[in-house]
């Protein structure tokens, strides 16, 4: 009798019959098909009445679930669509508008071996506790020097990648967390190489400046729910207002500043070079391999940026805010770990960045949600989806101008709690580029805009 | 750090020349110099160098390597997350030092509660970031194993991004196919001037990937261990898109990559040693080769123990251990896709299974031992074998319109030129040698030729009366003919020695 069966992350087919998803590999002498194709070919083979045996699933066992999942109306509207969707699909929700209630809900409905994907080590803790909380059961986890499979696994998108050949046939039900990675050129292998043909997509921002998100349809669903910030403000989600500061650079900062910058102007008119998109950018990075005075002038730039970054002035009036703001929980943001540590040795505050030890992180993490800390300061481990338990307060100081960065970045504020209006207060260096990327980073984003220039 | 033109592709190789060796011993001394000190301060130095002159990449690239040959230890009396907490609890009971006079008290009240300074706090508190670690060991390399080492790690980062990689070596192959299974890899085997593997992955049947590229690189170290090979990838450049040729080879690139050290011929058996120190000492006309190029079967590959080989025959060897009769008819399977003959050594103590009588597989040739490997059995076999061969070359010989054109042919180089062993053309064409041909030991010669040769002879004879064998060698090997006694035999001519020298030696006719 013919046999299917799973071959490092494809599938094999030992039968003379191609199926419509086969492709003859004349390097083993069956057929291969993609994995994702499972579904499909095995209908395909069943409706045409051809037997055979099928080899390919390798499930762990099922557990119990104890289900204390209660979801908001608009929860509940965006799982009914995604299950009318055929049970795929991509959820457009804000942060902190409960995502991980709703894959919670869907885990709960299909009772099947699920992998939950997710971008980051502290994420895989989150759902890990979210899970046993609200499902009852323990987590299998893949990644972070562990690999152990259960019925409802974590695994990070690096893990679940490179796993895929082992891990690819162990599950029917895939969740996508911070779904836009998948559309990246190599994690989308992940969406080829399983078997599940349940799935779910969770983000904030589901499209990509490179327009990768188009790829999202065919390996997780169509979009099948969106909703955005406004309308979950004061309904779900705490208002915010935004501040925006800018000091001046010290008298010696300003002189460095401004040799460092002349550096690069100049060497750009020189070169005539014009820099107005993210690409060009790109283009004269790359010729400073081959350029030295590029390189030069690379160094300068950086240089100018560290300067305005890092200006004592900026920390000054951060000690000003800390003072103003002391009875409240504070995160302070910023680009370069130099900064953080310079900050977190001046205001003997914890610090978190992805030197951090994994234990001490989550310890500080836990300390910051049960207010024995009150401020912490970070650089960009902190991007994503990681529950950063009511802070009410963000102190902001540079980074990189992406526009998701700084929607993510805002959402940690945003957590639901009573009486709450959270404050974000960007503090920037005046008369530089910095003001050029705080401008770019504020478009596309929601939010009552109190800015007091 | 690549260099690319028209879809070619190569690392740009830092050759082991004095300028390059100079840059790989300045960084050595730096970090030799930098021990005990922290991180920082040696990158300092390595950023101090890049501005030197030496590309900044380069320099970079050899640090990396020289990191790994180093031991960096945090340095403090206190584990500073145990530290930080205790400040950080401090600073939550005292309020935010908004002032260097709060932070000053917080640090010494701190200080109070441990036998540390608060010196030795602001030294400690992040002693464990990177930067902060101290250099505690180094093993320098020499400059040019460096320089080697860089190579090798710059045409993995380049494979990383392949999409396929096809190689022939000298030898190592079992580890080789060993790797490539363990890697999650797929192979096709194909001859073209050797033996080729092409190697990708499962997916790699669906679309160019640079998945696999990981596992390929990973290879690359055990490929370059032998003495020659060579080769070919097809790498996905990642900013065109593009899919470009890497192509490098033992002779011309085999000095500039670093050869991992693996032991170069092993033995998987006492058993095995044995028979081929005994072999080797019979001296027989049979070459014994270790480990040969593996042999095609089906959509497999066997890789046999020996080969043994004379004037163009081939036999393999294959010592099998622990067996059982499935296994026996396995390798029957594979072998009957094989173009070749294979002997099995089975030892008979190492059935895993118990038979009353082992019955023999159809179509396997194989010899049942007990403890050691006899040779007689095994040269008999190789004298049927070379027999049966012979015998088959001669059948297809006799059945070939064989029509020769030029006027002289060497039967080794016939031989070689149409696959088969000198014994068996002799066999055929000088037993029974073509119209208008005469057969010497070691030549078919034409008889047009031979008569223009006997013209030649008798010429020189008739003027100066006498020949010495080394002019008769010159007129003969001008016509291209390298065996002048035979040829002259058969001529009709003897030769008469007045010493050792051909010098002395006297060509003349043998009067009938």
């Amino acid at each position: 009798m013919p046999r299917l069966w799973f071959d490092k992350g494809t599938l094999l087919f030992n039968g003379v019959i191609a199926t419509p998803y086969g492709k003859y590999d004349p390097r083993s002498g069956y057929y291969r098909l993609k994995a994702s194709h499972y579904k499909d070919a095995t209908d395909y083979l069943k409706e045409s009445r051809i037997r055979f045996e099928d080899n390919v699933p390798n499930l762990p066992p099922l557990e119990q679930l104890k289900s204390k999942v209660e979801l908001r109306a608009y929860q509940n509207k965006a799982l009914d669509n995604w299950r009318h969707a055929g049970n795929r699909g991509v959820l457009v929700l804000p942060t902190a508008a409960g995502k991980t209630f709703i894959a919670l809900k869907a885990i709960d409905l299909l009772r099947t071996q699920t992998l939950i994907i997710v971008p980051t080590l502290d994420l895989i803790d989150q759902w890990r506790k979210r899970v046993r909380e609200c499902l009852g059961v323990e987590t299998g986890v893949v990644g972070g020097g562990e690999n152990t499979v259960r019925m409802v696994t974590v695994s990070t998108y690096d893990s679940a990648y490179s796993q895929a050949p082992q891990l690819g046939n162990q599950f029917m039900f895939l969740v996508f967390d911070e779904v836009h990675h998948l559309a990246s050129p190599g994690y989308m292998q992940i969406g080829e190489m399983y078997i599940a043909p349940y799935r779910m997509g969770l983000t904030a921002t589901y499209e990509r400046s490179d327009q990768r998100h188009s790829l999202l349809p065919l390996l997780v669903g169509e979009p099948v729910y969106s909703i955005d910030v406004e309308q979950l403000t004061g309904k779900h989600l705490a208002p915010y207002t935004y501040e925006k500061i800018s000091v001046e650079l010290t008298p010696e900062e300003q002189r460095t500043y401004d040799e460092a910058m002349n550096t690069f102007k100049n060497y750009l008119r020189q070169r005539r070079i014009v820099l107005k998109s993210a690409a060009d950018f790109q283009r004269f990075i790359m010729t400073t391999g081959r350029d030295p005075a590029a390189r030069e002038a690379l160094l300068a730039r950086n240089k100018a940026l560290r300067v305005a970054v890092n200006s004592e002035a900026k920390l000054d009036l951060l000690g000003e805010k800390l003072e103003e703001y002391k009875n409240e929980k504070i995160l302070i943001f910023t680009l370069y770990n130099d900064l953080v540590y310079a900050i977190s040795r001046r205001f003997l505050i914890p610090a978190v960045t992805y030197q951090t030890p994994r234990e001490e992180r989550r310890e500080i993490m836990a300390n910051f949600g049960n207010g024995r800390y009150k401020v912490i300061v970070t650089s960009q481990v902190l991007d994503e989806g990681v529950d950063v338990p009511d802070a009410s307060v963000g102190l902001v100081l540079g980074g990189t101008g992406s526009t998701r960065e700084y929607v993510q970045r805002l959402g940690r504020l945003l957590r639901k709690k009573e009486d709450k209006t959270a404050k974000l207060v960007e503090i920037i260096s005046k008369e530089t580029m910095e003001v050029g990327i705080s401008r770019r980073r504020r478009t596309k984003t929601g939010g009552t805009n109190a800015a007091s220039e | 750090m690549v260099w690319r033109r028209k879809g070619e592709i190569l690392p740009r190789f830092a050759k082991l020349s004095a300028e390059n060796l100079e840059a790989a011993n300045t960084l050595i001394e730096a970090y030799k110099t930098h021990i005990g000190e922290k991180k920082k301060v040696l990158k300092a130095k390595v950023t101090d160098l890049e501005n030197k002159g030496f590309e900044y990449r380069f320099v970079r690239g050899l640090a990396l390597l020289l990191d790994r040959r180093g031991t960096f230890t945090c340095n403090s009396k206190i584990n500073p997350v145990d530290l930080r907490r205790k400040i950080f609890q401090a600073t939550e009971n005292y309020g935010l030092p908004t002032s260097s006079e709060k932070r000053r008290k917080i640090l010494a009240g701190a200080a109070s509660e441990t036998t540390l300074t608060t010196e030795n706090i602001e030294e400690y508190l992040y002693a464990d970031l990177d930067d902060e670690l101290i250099l505690e060991k180094f093993d320098p390399p020499s400059a040019s194993e460096l320089l080697q080492q860089y190579n090798l790690s710059l045409t993995q980062t380049l494979l990383f991004d392949s999409t396929e990689l096809s190689f022939t070596a000298s030898g190592n192959w079992q580890r080789l196919f060993y790797f490539i299974k363990k890697l999650g890899l797929i192979y096709e085997a194909y001859q073209d001037n050797g033996f080729w593997v092409k190697i990708d992955g499962p997916a790699s049947l669906f679309k160019l990937t640079r998945r696999y590229g990981i596992s390929i690189a990973k290879l690359l170290p055990t490929i370059v261990a032998n003495p020659e090979w060579s080769v070919n990838a097809k790498v996905l450049w990642r900013y065109t898109n593009e899919v470009c040729n890497l192509k490098i080879e033992s002779r011309r690139q085999g000095a500039l990559l670093k050869k991992p050290s693996l032991p170069l011929v092993t033995y998987d058996s006492a058993a095995e040693q044995n028979f081929a120190s005994q072999f080797q000492a019979l001296k027989s006309e049979w070459t014994l080769k270790r480990e040969p190029e593996p042999l095609k079967a089906g959509k497999h590959v066997i890789i046999p123990d020996f080969s043994l080989e004379r004037s163009g025959v081939k036999v393999y060897l294959e010592i099998v251990g622990f067996w059982t009769e499935e296994y026996l008819q396995r390798k029957a399977e594979k072998l009957r896709q094989v173009n070749a003959k294979m002997l099995l050594l089975v030892d008979e103590a190492l059935a895993c299974e118990k038979l009353a009588k082992l019955e023999k597989p159809r179509q396997l040739d194989l010899i049942y031992y007990q403890n050691t490997i006899p040779l007689a059995p095994i040269l008999r076999y190789l004298k049927s074998a070379f027999q049966e061969v012979k015998a088959q070359e001669i059948k297809i010989l006799e059945s070939l319109p064989i029509k020769f054109t030029e006027p002289v042919v060497d039967y080794d180089e016939f031989a070689a030129r149409i696959g088969m062993s000198t014994e068996a053309v002799k066999a055929v064409i000088a037993t029974n040698p073509p119209t208008g041909y005469v057969a010497l030991p070691n030549f078919l010669v034409s008889k047009e030729k031979l008569t223009k040769i006997d013209t030649q002879i008798e010429e020189r004879l008739r003027q100066s009366g006498k020949l010495s064998l080394t002019e008769a060698t010159r007129i003969l090997e001008t016509e291209g003919i390298s065996d002048a006694s035979g040829a002259l035999t058969t001529l009709g001519y003897k030769i008469t020695w007045h010493g050792i020298s051909s010098e002395q030696a006297e060509v003349s006719k043998t009067t009938k």
